[in-house]
C-alpha cells in the first residue's frame, strides 16, 4: 500500500517536471528551428484575416515555390491590437517571429527596446539592395515613414488612404456640384443642412481629417525638428484646421459615427452627403450600400489650395532575434513583396494600395481600375500622400490625441482647451522620451 | 489515521501530496503578485531586459498626480456602488418570486442563467444595438413614457449608467441561484413556528428568511463587490476598444490595461494594480468585520 502511494506520488511529479521541461523547451526553440530539408524557416506574424489573410497565403505560397532556400510560415496573430500583444509577449519570453507586420508608429518604441534591427544591409547595402531606381519608383510617403533616426527599420505592405466617398444619387437630387476643395463643401453645407441633409460624416474621430487639414494648412500634428520633435499641436494653424471641422460639427452640418463606428452607416442611409473613411472600406461599401445607392469615391478634396490624405495601416519589420540567414530570408521575401508584380497582385485582391509608381502605371493594373472605378481615389490620392511623425512614446500621443478629439466631441470642450491640453501632454511626452 | 502525531515523514508525504497544486499556486498566483508588488516601486525598468534603476514610490507618486487615475478611481467606485446592491436586491426578489411559483420556475431559472453563460462580447454587441441613439430598443421603449432618445453610448453623463445596467443584468443570474441554493436551505420549521407564533408573511420574511439568509447575503455581496472593482470586459466590449465617451467608464483595471499594453509604463501599471488590490481588501475587510455582527451561521 505505501509503496504504491509513494510510486504514484513520484510518477505525478515526474510527470510534472516532464511536461514542465518540455513547455520550457517549446518556448526557446521556434525561433530558430530549421526544417528538415535544409531550408531557413522565416516566421511571419501578421494581423490579417478574412479575404485578406487568403491573398496573404497565396503570395506567401508564391514566394515559397520561387525559390528553394527558404520557407515562410504566416501565422495571424488575431487583429492588430492582438498583434501588438503577442509581441510584447513574445519579446519579453525571447520567442520573436523573424518579421512582423506592425504599424510603423511603434518603430521608435521597438528601436529603444531593442527587438528591431535596420534594414539597411540589406536594403541599401547587400547584394540583394533595392536599387536606386527602386527607391524612387516607391512612393516617398511610403520610403519616408519607413526611416527612423537616418536608418530603415520598416517595408511598408498593407497600406491604405483616406478617401471621400460621395453620394451622386442625392448629389443629383438636391443639385450640388462636385466639390473640389473643403471650403466648396463648408459653402454648400448650410443649405444643405436647410434641405435636411449633413454635408460630412466622419468616423468615429477626425484625428485622421485634423492631420490632414492641419498639414495642408502648413504644419504636421507633430514635426522633426533636428534629431527632436516638435508638438504643433495649439498652433495658429491647427487650430484653425480643428476648427474648421469643429464648427461643421457644432452647428450640425457635419457628423461623427459615435457609436456606429464607421460612418458608412450614415452614408449610405443619405444623412450624410458625402463620407471621408478608409480606402479600405471600398469592399465593405460594396456589399454594405443599398443597390440603388449610385456612390462613388474621390481623392480627399483640397484645403488651401493643397491636397493631402493620411496614409494608414502596416509595415513589417524584422527581429534581431533572427538568425542571419533568416534575416537574409526574411529580406528576400521582403522584397519580393514590394516587387511590382506582387504589390499588384496584393492591391487587386484586397484594395490596399500598390506601393510603386510603376505598378499604378501598369497596364494591366490600369485595366483593373477601369473595372473597378471605387479603387481609383486612393491610387490618385498617393502622390499628396503622408504619414505621420512616429517617435518614442507615439502610441501614447496617440491615446491622448483620440482623448482630445473626443472631449471636443462629447464634452464640448473647445479647440483652444483640448488641443492645449494635447500640446502639453505630448512635449512632456517628447521630452522624457526623445 | 486522524489522530496520528504528525511526524516529519508524514509531514513530508503531505508536502508531496500538496506539492502539484503548490507548484501551481505559487507559479501562476503567488509569484505574479510579489512579482507586479515589486515592479510597482521599479524606477527606470526596462521590461525586457528586466533592468532597473532602482526602486521608490515614483509610480504611486505618478498615480497620485494623474486626473486620469483619479477619474479611474472615482468611476469605479460609482460603478461598484451601482452595481452590487441592486443586483443583490434585484436578485433576491427575483429568488423569492421564483421559489414561489412551481409550474414554470426550471424555465425562468434557465431563462435568467442565460447571461451567466454567455460571451460577455457577444452580450455586449446585443446591448450595443440595444443602447443605440437611432434605433435601439431602449430609447424606443423611453419614448412610449414620452422620455427623449437618449444618446446611451455617446453622452458621457449616461455611458456608465448604461454599463451599470448591463453589468447588473448580466450579473443576476448566477446570484439568484445562489439565493435559490439559500432559499431551499432554510428549514420550513420556522417558517411554521413563525406561523403559530402569528406572524404575518412580510414578519416572516425580516425575522426568518433575511437573518437565515445572511451567509449567502454575505457571500453574493463579497463576490460582487470584488467582480466589480475589476471590471474591464465589459467596457472593451461594450464601447469596442474605448474607454467610453469623454473617459467616462474609465475604471481601474481600463487604466492599468492602458498603460501596460498602449502606454508601455508597466511600473504604473502595476502600481495602479496594487491600489486596485488595498482598495479591494480595505472594503472585503470592512464587510468582514460587519459580517461578524450581522450575518448568521
Amino acid at each position: 500500500m505505501k509503496k504504491t502511494v509513494w510510486g504514484k506520488s513520484l510518477l505525478g511529479i515526474s510527470a510534472l517536471a516532464l511536461g514542465l521541461t518540455l513547455a520550457g523547451c517549446s518556448t526557446g526553440k521556434t525561433a530558430d528551428k530549421s526544417t528538415s530539408d535544409k531550408k531557413v524557416t522565416i516566421t511571419f506574424w501578421h494581423g490579417m484575416n478574412g479575404p485578406y489573410a487568403k491573398a496573404l497565403d497565396s503570395i506567401i505560397k508564391d514566394f515559397n515555390g520561387s525559390q528553394d532556400k527558404y520557407v515562410v510560415k504566416g501565422t495571424a496573430q488575431g487583429d492588430y491590437t492582438a498583434l501588438q500583444q503577442k509581441i510584447m509577449a513574445g519579446a519579453k519570453s525571447k520567442s520573436l517571429p523573424t518579421i512582423s507586420q506592425t504599424t510603423y508608429t511603434t518603430v521608435p518604441d521597438y528601436v529603444k527596446n531593442g527587438f528591431i534591427t535596420p534594414l539597411d544591409p540589406y536594403m541599401i547595402d547587400g547584394a540583394d539592395k533595392l536599387s536606386a531606381s527602386d527607391l524612387k519608383d516607391i512612393y516617398p510617403a511610403f520610403i519616408s515613414s519607413s526611416k527612423y533616426q537616418g536608418k530603415y527599420y520598416s517595408i511598408p505592405f498593407s497600406k491604405s488612404t483616406r478617401i471621400m466617398y460621395y453620394n451622386k444619387t442625392l448629389m443629383d437630387q438636391l443639385g450640388v456640384k462636385m466639390p473640389k476643395s473643403w471650403e466648396d463643401i463648408q459653402a454648400m453645407a448650410p443649405a444643405l443642412k436647410a434641405k435636411g441633409v449633413m454635408a460630412v460624416g466622419f468616423d468615429k474621430s477626425f484625428d485622421m481629417e485634423l492631420e490632414g487639414l492641419a498639414r495642408q494648412a502648413g504644419n504636421a500634428l507633430v514635426a522633426t525638428k533636428g534629431k527632436s520633435f516638435q508638438a504643433n499641436l495649439n498652433t495658429k494653424q491647427t487650430l484653425e484646421a480643428t476648427h474648421f471641422i469643429w464648427d461643421m460639427i457644432q452647428k450640425g452640418e457635419a457628423k461623427t459615427a459615435g457609436e456606429d463606428i464607421y460612418g458608412d452607416k450614415a452614408f449610405t442611409s443619405g444623412k450624410t452627403l458625402f463620407y471621408v473613411g478608409s480606402s479600405a472600406g471600398v469592399s465593405h461599401m460594396k456589399t454594405g450600400a443599398p443597390k440603388d445607392l449610385d456612390w462613388g469615391t474621390m481623392p480627399l478634396p483640397t484645403y488651401k489650395g493643397k491636397s493631402a490624405t493620411e496614409l494608414a495601416g502596416n509595415d513589417i519589420v524584422m527581429f534581431k532575434s533572427a538568425s542571419t540567414d533568416q534575416q537574409k530570408g526574411a529580406w528576400a521575401f521582403m522584397k519580393f513583396l514590394m516587387s511590382k508584380k506582387e504589390t499588384i497582385k496584393w492591391a487587386e485582391a484586397t484594395g490596399y494600395v500598390p506601393l510603386r509608381k510603376s505598378a499604378v502605371q501598369d497596364a494591366d493594373f490600369q485595366a483593373f481600375l477601369k473595372k473597378d472605378p471605387t479603387s481609383e481615389a486612393s491610387v490618385k490620392s498617393l502622390p499628396g500622400g503622408f504619414q505621420s511623425t512616429a517617435f518614442i512614446g507615439f502610441t501614447e500621443y496617440r491615446n491622448n490625441l483620440l482623448s482630445a478629439v473626443d472631449a471636443m466631441l462629447t464634452k464640448s470642450e473647445t479647440p483652444e482647451k483640448a488641443m492645449g491640453d494635447l500640446q502639453t501632454k505630448t512635449k512632456q511626452i517628447i521630452k522624457d522620451n526623445n | 489515521m486522524i489522530n496520528e502525531k504528525p511526524t516529519i515523514k508524514s509531514s513530508l508525504k503531505a508536502l508531496l501530496y500538496l506539492l502539484p497544486m503548490l507548484v501551481i499556486t505559487v507559479m501562476f498566483n503567488i509569484w505574479p503578485i510579489i512579482s507586479s508588488f515589486l515592479m510597482s516601486f521599479y524606477k527606470d525598468y526596462n521590461f525586457y531586459t528586466d533592468e532597473v534603476g532602482g526602486l521608490g514610490f515614483d509610480n504611486f507618486l505618478y498615480l497620485w498626480n494623474d486626473p486620469d487615475f483619479h477619474l479611474a478611481v472615482r468611476n469605479t467606485l460609482i460603478f461598484v456602488a451601482g452595481v452590487v446592491p441592486t443586483t443583490v436586491i434585484l436578485s433576491l426578489v427575483i429568488a423569492l418570486l421564483l421559489n414561489q411559483i412551481k409550474v414554470f420556475s426550471g424555465f425562468f431559472r434557465t431563462v435568467y442563467f442565460l447571461p451567466f453563460v454567455t460571451s460577455t462580447v457577444a452580450i455586449a454587441m446585443v446591448w450595443n444595438w440595444i443602447y443605440h441613439s437611432d434605433y435601439g430598443l431602449m430609447n424606443y421603449f423611453l419614448g412610449f413614457f414620452g422620455v427623449h432618445p437618449i444618446n446611451w453610448l455617446t453622452n458621457p453623463h449616461y455611458s456608465l449608467l448604461a454599463l451599470i445596467i448591463m453589468s447588473i443584468w448580466k450579473g443576476l443570474g448566477f446570484n439568484i441561484i445562489l439565493f435559490l441554493v439559500g432559499l431551499n436551505n432554510i428549514d420550513k420549521g420556522y417558517y411554521n413556528a413563525a406561523e403559530i407564533d402569528g406572524a404575518n408573511a412580510l414578519q416572516r420574511f425580516w425575522n426568518v428568511t433575511i437573518p437565515l439568509l445572511s451567509p449567502i447575503t454575505f457571500l453574493v455581496s463579497v463576490n460582487g463587490i470584488i467582480g466589480s472593482f475589476k471590471v474591464f470586459d465589459q467596457i472593451f466590449a461594450l464601447f469596442q476598444g474605448t474607454p467610453g465617451p469623454g473617459k467616462a467608464d474609465l475604471t481601474i483595471v481600463y487604466y492599468l490595461y492602458q498603460k501596460f499594453y498602449t502606454e508601455y509604463k508597466y511600473p504604473v501599471a502595476a502600481a495602479s494594480g496594487v491600489v486596485l488590490f488595498f482598495l479591494i481588501l480595505l472594503v472585503t475587510l470592512v464587510q468582514m468585520w460587519y459580517s461578524r455582527k450581522h450575518v448568521h451561521y
